[in-house]
């Protein structure tokens, strides 16, 4: 499960990153090129773990994750800007 | 990463920062040349553009030939001096590069539309708009420049030149280094989007389509090199690289933060000038300004200056299909790719086509 803070739970979708995981609950998170290289999803994640399944490339601080190009590991909690 | 022993040989094997590796790698996959896209229906679309359209048109076309002159030139000249890792030093070459093919670039997009551009590149250097905002991006290179000079000729001290006394130290070296970064950031980061958008705007109505491929591609780069500084300051400003560094961006904090709101404020401006002779359909002054807006929240934010605008949601959400990488290179059968598209129209016409003619 996805929580998002103030917004509520999703599941993460078969083959999808988060972000489209979001969108498809037509959740309006920010993005740009959808590749990990420009940070514009940067997002904060208060609890869990993810995998990336494109080397993210874009600047990030430890307590956040680039939901264009990473999978839920576990049940997570993310809060989006 | 700067300031620090000279590069010598240029190895790989050991890093201090892979980051620029990374990005040097992913810059160098995203490998195109203008050549590759066929703008030859923009000429056509090009006479069907009203007065003012014209104006926005070629206005954004001059401004990015002059952003990409100087973007091509002047990391080279201020920062290869003084860098000290290999990997950072190769980056800034690959960066520069693609600077040349941007650049390379406007010159085949004007090439198709006139037959002789020569006018519209030499309005660039008497244009006023574009001068008043040319001498803010260039002012801190030229600073950091002139300084790197003295240091590597006479040394740190106060130096005579010309008459006026120029006090020189690491710190005062730092300092700049470091403002200049900044502006090279915001450069990268709000000015290029509001010539981006208008280009985009262009082709949401199917205008000027061989353009905004181009564009696009360049959008592309744009940010990745943006990521890069991004990138520079964060290493800074965390202190994980020259922990001088660290003191220096607490203390440039609202310097740099002015230097983004000055861009800000200049990039209205600019809108202003654009849409002086009447908007275009899809896109105003005041939707553009709430977009610079928003991207200087994002940008901000990014390298921890706070978000000061109360902009929330994307004024422009189809901009994001634009910039979205995926619908750059993609499986070629989804056809929003732009090299497949590449010489799809067929440009030439000979006069035997109008062989079964009568008149």
């Amino acid at each position: 499960m996805i929580v998002v803070k103030s917004h509520g739970e999703f599941r993460q979708q078969t083959r999808k990153t988060i972000l489209e995981s979001l969108e498809v609950n037509n959740l309006e998170v920010h993005t740009s090129c959808r590749e990990g290289f420009c940070g514009a999803c940067r997002t904060k994640l208060n609890k869990g773990s993810v995998k990336y399944i494109t080397e993210p490339l874009a600047y990030f601080e430890d307590d956040e994750i680039l939901p264009c190009c990473c999978v839920a590991t576990s049940d997570i909690e993310i809060e989006l800007s | 990463m700067f300031f620090g022993h000279p590069v010598n040989v240029a190895r790989y094997d050991q890093q201090k920062h892979s980051i620029f590796e990374k990005i040097i790698e992913k810059q160098i996959s995203f490998f195109w040349r203008p050549e590759e896209v066929d703008v030859s229906k923009d000429r056509v679309d090009f006479q069907k553009l009203s007065e003012s359209e014209k104006h926005i048109f070629i206005s954004n076309l001059k401004y990015q030939t002059l952003l990409d002159s100087i973007q091509g030139r002047s990391p080279n000249i201020a920062f290869l001096p003084i860098i000290s890792l290999p990997e950072l030093e190769t980056w800034v070459e690959t960066w520069s590069f693609f600077e040349t093919i941007h650049s390379r670039s406007y010159t085949h997009i004007l090439r198709n539309l006139f037959t002789d551009p020569s006018q519209i590149f030499e309005d660039i250097v008497v244009n006023q708009e574009i001068k008043k905002r040319a001498t803010d991006i260039s002012k801190y290179y030229d600073d950091l420049i002139f300084a790197t000079q003295l240091w590597q000729t006479l040394g740190e001290g106060t130096h005579q030149v010309n008459g006026e006394t120029h006090e020189i130290n690491m710190y005062q070296l730092k300092k700049k280094l470091y403002l200049c970064m900044c502006s090279v950031n915001a450069l990268e980061a709000i000015r290029f989007y509001v010539s981006f958008a208008c280009t985009f705007a262009f082709a949401e109505r199917e205008l000027m389509e061989g353009n905004s491929k181009i564009i696009r591609l360049i959008a592309r780069d744009e940010n990745l090199h943006l990521t890069s500084t991004q990138h520079i300051l964060n290493l800074w400003r965390n202190g994980k690289d020259d922990p001088e560094m660290a003191e220096i961006a607490k203390e440039c904090e609202q310097e740099s933060k002015d230097i983004f709101l000055t861009a800000v404020e200049q990039e209205k401006q600019w809108a202003a000038y654009l849409f002086q002779h009447g908007s275009m359909i899809g896109l105003n002054q005041e939707i553009l300004c709430q977009y610079v807006e928003y991207i200087a929240n994002n940008r901000m934010e990014a390298i921890g200056l706070g978000s000061p605008f109360a902009v929330s949601g994307n004024p422009l959400p189809w901009m994001n299909n634009y910039l979205s990488s995926d619908n750059v290179q993609v499986a070629p059968q989804e056809s929003e790719i732009s090299s497949y598209l590449v010489g799809q129209i067929d440009s030439e016409v000979d006069s035997s086509e109008f062989d079964d003619f009568d008149l």
